[in-house]
């Protein structure tokens, strides 16, 4: 059925081609302005590169450290988001199936977490770190994004359990299976949509994460790379064609990433905004 | 081991791990950071009571004025630019007013993917005088000298940053709303279309009633989210130039790392947290007279 022409729908359009080029255009000149020298850069802003240029991105990659951020970013993101998953999908379960009166409590909990931000701690965070000596070091910085994860992801896993027919556990407690069979042999592959949904929001999260590794750590071999592409911007680097280079090392990764799970990235933003 | 043994012992493995982290990084800090907003500790030493002095100072001071006025701002921005903008292209996408309308969605969302730091040097450099907007300004008027001076102004130079934050967020209201408009049963609307209601008619007596409750709780993200606003202001600017562009978790940062004011710090973040919950009380007093009249 061919929809008729009307200032809605034209409109509509507008409106959609408006912002679809918003996003690509930006993102089309970086990339395009990465292969280029800066001197180009700055005298023909517009023109797109000539040559196949790739010094930006050699130096960009080894004497602004950017593989040692990346490295770092990985290390970061994988070990606190594995964490941070096991941990909420473990205390979902035992907050939705176990109706102790002390669930609700800690349920409580973590609902007020939802409203503190890591700027509210981030001065005592820093002080026991230094106190207890993990400032400056990978356990320090995984240790808080594991903590900051866990109040959404355990909401969602709450909820999603919860969801699940007590009947399932029931009839495997009977035949004689302990609550953590049930959790390991049940609980889990039920709630397999949830936890990769769970996986790539934090990931993502976490992945991003700037103000936590730019206060507690100082070293460059621990840094991340947010904060190691935001020093491209200091007096470091007035080299605009390693600024570019930064930015798409910074990028390219997401975007594929963001491509292959758009739908649980999504999934993730949604399932936070509906009541229960 | 009894059942209830059992079941009591699995309970706690399961609970007590996720749950002791969360205190020790996240409560016990906040407890800490209201014991030491009463202080003027510096970092060494110990601290000495303060009573209310550090609250004192920050409520007078004219840069936290400033940093609270970019705040509301920001969250202007979010209620009355996002929230609406993102609403309208959802609604487009949902009654599938354009085709292919899933390319349009996976650009729109695409900058929530970007690191705000990335987001922050991209944007600089487009506005920087050797940035897209200024070659593409020169050459439409012909004038070679023409500069972005926005930055400059002490009121107007957090505009570029509003505009940013608005590229930024616009795209994940809309994937929220998108996703909550699917949820609705689509007979309700057939009903409505076949009793002859108009496009407009459904929209204002069906689908903006029924979307409310989840308006009000992405009204709260923005506002708890805009009093959060640091990576993206602290990589564009850092708060400057002269306190132009700052923010309150800007104004705390500085005040804690660069000064060693960690008393007054802390203050300043207990501030942050009493402005978000007493914004997010007024707001759902607000939805509930909303969703009363709705009723």
């Amino acid at each position: 059925m061919k929809k008729p022409i009307t200032i809605g729908r034209i409109f509509a359009y507008v409106l959609m081609i408006l912002f679809a080029l918003l996003t690509i255009v930006p993102l089309l000149w970086m990339f395009l302005s990465a292969f280029k020298p800066h001197a180009m850069i700055v005298r023909q802003p517009l023109l797109p590169p000539m040559t196949l240029y790739l010094e930006n991105f050699r130096l960009a990659w080894t004497q602004g450290h950017l593989g040692i951020y990346f490295a770092n970013s990985i290390v970061y993101a994988m070990t606190s988001t594995i964490f941070t998953v096991v941990l909420a999908i473990s205390s979902g379960y035992a907050l939705s199936k176990f109706s102790y009166p002390s669930g609700k409590f800690i349920y409580a909990l973590y609902t007020l977490g939802l409203l503190i931000t890591v700027h509210s701690v981030i001065v005592p965070l820093f002080i026991m770190e230094t106190k207890l000596g993990i400032a400056n070091t990978r356990f320090g910085v995984i240790l808080p994004y594991i903590a900051f994860g866990l109040p959404f992801e355990v909401f969602l896993a709450t909820t999603y359990v919860k969801g699940i027919p007590d009947a399932m556990q029931e009839s495997a407690i009977i035949d004689g299976a302990t609550f953590l069979e049930v959790f390991v042999k049940i609980i889990i592959p039920v709630a397999t949509p949830i936890i990769s949904t769970m996986f790539i929001y934090t990931f993502l999260g976490n992945w991003n994460e700037f103000i936590l590794v730019l206060t507690l750590t100082s070293e460059l071999a621990i840094r991340s790379l947010p904060v190691g592409i935001n020093s491209f911007a200091g007096g470091m680097s007035r080299d605009y064609g390693l600024q570019f280079a930064a930015l798409v090392i910074g990028t390219i990764p997401m975007i594929i990433f963001y491509l292959i799970f758009k739908d649980k990235i999504a999934q993730g933003f949604a399932a936070g905004s509906t009541k229960e | 081991m009894t059942y209830t043994q059992q079941k009591h012992m699995s309970y706690w493995i399961l609970v007590l791990p996720g749950i002791l982290v969360f205190i020790a990084i996240i409560m016990f800090p906040v407890i800490y950071s209201f014991l030491l907003s009463f202080t003027n500790w510096n970092g060494y030493g110990k601290p000495s009571y303060a009573g209310l002095e550090n609250y004192k100072t920050i409520l007078i001071d004219p840069v936290f004025l400033h940093s609270l006025r970019n705040n509301l701002l920001i969250i202007a921005v979010s209620v009355f630019g996002q929230i609406p903008l993102g609403f309208l292209l959802a609604y487009l996408l949902h009654r599938k007013v354009v085709r292919h309308g899933n390319f349009y969605q996976t650009m729109i969302f695409l900058p929530i993917t970007i690191s705000p730091v990335v987001v922050a040097l991209l944007w600089n450099q487009i506005f920087s005088s050797s940035g897209m907007i200024v070659a593409l300004i020169r050459s439409v008027t012909q004038n070679p000298q023409y500069v972005i001076k926005i930055f400059e102004d002490p009121e107007f130079a957090i505009m570029p940053i509003l505009f940013v934050l608005l590229w930024m967020h616009t795209g994940t209201y809309m994937i929220i709303y998108y996703a909550n408009l699917q949820k609705m049963t689509p007979s309700v609307l057939e009903a409505a279309q076949i009793d002859g209601a108009s496009e407009a008619q459904m929209l204002g007596r069906i689908i903006l009633p029924s979307m409310i409750a989840t308006i009000a709780t992405t009204a709260i993200f923005a506002i708890s989210g805009s009093l959060k606003a640091f990576d993206l202001i602290y990589a564009m600017t850092g708060g400057g130039p002269a306190h132009f562009t700052e923010v309150i978790a800007i104004y705390m940062y500085v005040n804690t790392f660069k000064y060693y004011k960690y008393g007054f710090g802390s203050a300043t973040s207990i501030i942050i947290v009493l402005l978000a919950v007493g914004l997010i009380l007024i707001l759902q007093s607000i939805s509930k007279k909303f969703e009363r009249r709705y009723e």
